[in-house]
């Protein structure tokens, strides 16, 4: 077919620069929702990330009283010793406690030398096989086993963040949906205006026998060009939120946000999710008006 | 070229806009389309186009059943018909020149082609000088001259015209149906729909009636109308003229279906 290239894009850049004012509305709309949805999974692998390095070293510490009795201490070691889900532990006695105190405390002199070997807790510091095990395992030591002062594990603190950016990611990607309906339907109402504003030569196309495609394809083309542009604007509004989460970590050492600064790849699959949703929407949009208001 | 077989078409909820209606045009033949509104010349001509498919019956044109036509076969059809509308529908914001070529280059003609077609045809419709001028500027039998070579300029087996001369005035109507003419002696079928009774009458062509959906005549070298009463009597006989149709009547000729029959003992052409 006589689909010549230079007709296609001569018709498409007609039609949107007619309709601009309706063009620029679905492409905003296209742009904002995309921007929301990059910043959703870049959210959601930076705290995949902090995750990670949790689990490195996924841990389980069991306090023992200062004062518990070497029995009670006995105890604890092989209730520790007979926990299949505990791979490997080290015992910090006294001395060891307090030096690895007194090196948490270096920047509080003050509360550092306030502490004595023997009123510093002495520690099983235990590796677990999986994280899954961390809140059964620490509700466990922490309930009533005598000579056990408190046992805490990373991992609970990890299941607080998860749950925190579960819900603000839901929230994400339920605004995000709703705002890929109304550009769909922005883009599909952009389209149907064009259509409207051409009838006469789409009129004309059909008598003289022009095929479906033919007539089909500018229109199609067009929305799929504000689909692009929506998704161009986005994989901006998202690498530049990602350098300023950079320049963020970087100039203040802002620690919490080390993890959201991701790698280029992570940053790059991204990007292209944002344009290949920003390509459906436009293509969908566009099609779905055409197949219902360029009835040939 | 065309052919009805006993052809009913209606419309939701309407009286049928055409009942069992039967005839056959000949390669090269000039028919007119007569009958007042309603009548159901426009659906005739829809029909031929395949803008609408009948209820019952078949249209077939160059001996294809449009029935069994499917859906992406429908613009070749149209590419062997042109179309000429009483409100001309050109293009306003391309020129004389740029509305005939849309007509090629949307079925892929290439440029080169496009060029030489274009200006031949200007040519013939008599607007060689003007190729340039926006549709806006011309008048209105040169805009009708401009949509009769966009129709024209693809060569088609057919030519259909709805009421061509409706915005027209009489003397420049004359100069539309020259040019008809002119194409009709080309070779092209030509099937024309109208309410011009002057035109209908100077011409001598065939004429085909409609009255509510029925054929109610079909006559060589008519003319636009006859008395009243005459539409029922004669309803469904093809006449050579009034008297001659009621003539044949009463030799039992069958009615509609038989055009070609009629055709062939035309011998007045």
């Amino acid at each position: 077919m006589g689909l010549s290239i230079d007709y296609v894009a001569k018709e498409t850049a007609t039609n949107l620069w007619r309709n601009r004012m309706m063009a620029l509305a679905a492409i905003l709309t296209v742009a904002v929702s995309l921007s929301l949805v990059g910043t959703s999974l870049l959210l959601r692998q930076a705290v995949n990330r902090q995750i990670g390095q949790f689990g490195q070293n996924v841990s389980l510490e069991v306090f023992m009283n200062a004062n518990a009795s070497t029995q009670q201490l006995a105890d604890v070691r092989s209730m520790i010793e007979q926990t299949p889900q505990i791979t490997h532990f080290t015992y910090l006695n006294h001395q060891q406690s307090y030096q690895q105190a007194k090196q948490i405390l270096a920047g509080n002199p003050v509360a550092a030398d306030a502490l004595t070997p023997a009123i510093v807790p002495t520690v099983f510091r235990c590796q677990l096989a999986s994280p899954a095990d961390a809140a059964a395992l620490v509700a466990t030591f922490a309930n009533g086993v005598p000579g056990v002062y408190r046992a805490t594990s990373p991992l609970q603190s990890i299941h607080v963040l998860e749950q925190v950016s579960n819900v603000l990611q839901i929230i994400l990607i339920v605004v995000a949906i709703l705002l890929l309906v109304s550009s769909l339907v922005l883009i599909l109402n952009a389209i149907r205006m064009a259509i409207f504003a051409r009838r006469l030569e789409v009129g004309v196309m059909k008598l003289v026998g022009a095929t479906n495609w033919f007539i089909r394809v500018p229109f199609m083309l067009e929305g799929l060009v504000q689909g692009l542009l929506g998704a161009a604007a986005a994989v901006v509004i998202v690498l530049l939120s990602n350098i300023g989460v950079n320049y963020l970590v970087r100039r203040y050492h802002v620690s919490v946000l080390s993890s959201a600064v991701l790698p280029a790849h992570d940053l790059l699959m991204t990007e292209l999710v944002v344009v290949a949703v920003g390509v459906v929407i436009g293509v969908a949009g566009s099609s779905v008006a055409v197949r219902r208001f360029l009835d040939v | 070229m065309i052919r009805f077989e006993n052809v009913t078409k209606s419309y939701k909820g309407a009286t049928p806009a055409l009942r069992e209606v039967s005839l056959e045009i000949a390669k090269g033949e000039f028919v007119f389309l007569v009958g007042s509104s309603g009548s159901g010349k426009t659906t005739f001509l829809k029909l031929m186009l395949r803008e609408e498919v009948p209820d019952k019956g078949r249209v077939l044109v160059a001996g294809r059943d449009l029935g069994g036509l499917s859906h992406w076969r429908v613009p070749y059809l149209r590419r062997n018909l042109g179309c000429v509308f009483q409100d001309f529908r050109l293009l306003p914001n391309k020129t004389v020149a740029e509305n005939v070529a849309f007509a090629l280059e949307v079925i892929g003609r290439s440029r080169s082609e496009i060029k030489g077609q274009v200006g031949q045809v200007l040519e013939l419709v008599g607007l060689g000088q003007k190729h340039d001028r926006m549709p806006d500027e011309l008048s209105g039998g040169e805009q009708q001259r401009v949509a009769i070579a966009r129709a024209f300029v693809n060569r088609p087996l057919v030519l259909l015209a709805d009421e061509p001369t409706g915005n027209l005035d009489p003397a420049t109507s004359q100069g539309i149906m020259r040019l008809l003419d002119r194409i009709n002696r080309t070779g092209t079928t030509v099937v024309m729909a109208t309410h011009d009774v002057g035109i209908v009458d100077a011409m001598r062509r065939r004429v085909v009636e409609l009255d509510h959906g029925h054929l109610v005549r079909d006559q060589a070298r008519g003319v636009y109308g006859y008395g009243g009463e005459m539409n029922t009597s004669t309803r469904g006989i093809p006449a050579v003229s009034v008297g001659a149709g009621l003539a044949e009547a009463a030799d039992g000729e069958p009615a509609t279906g038989r055009v070609a029959a009629v055709r062939a003992r035309r011998g007045d052409r």
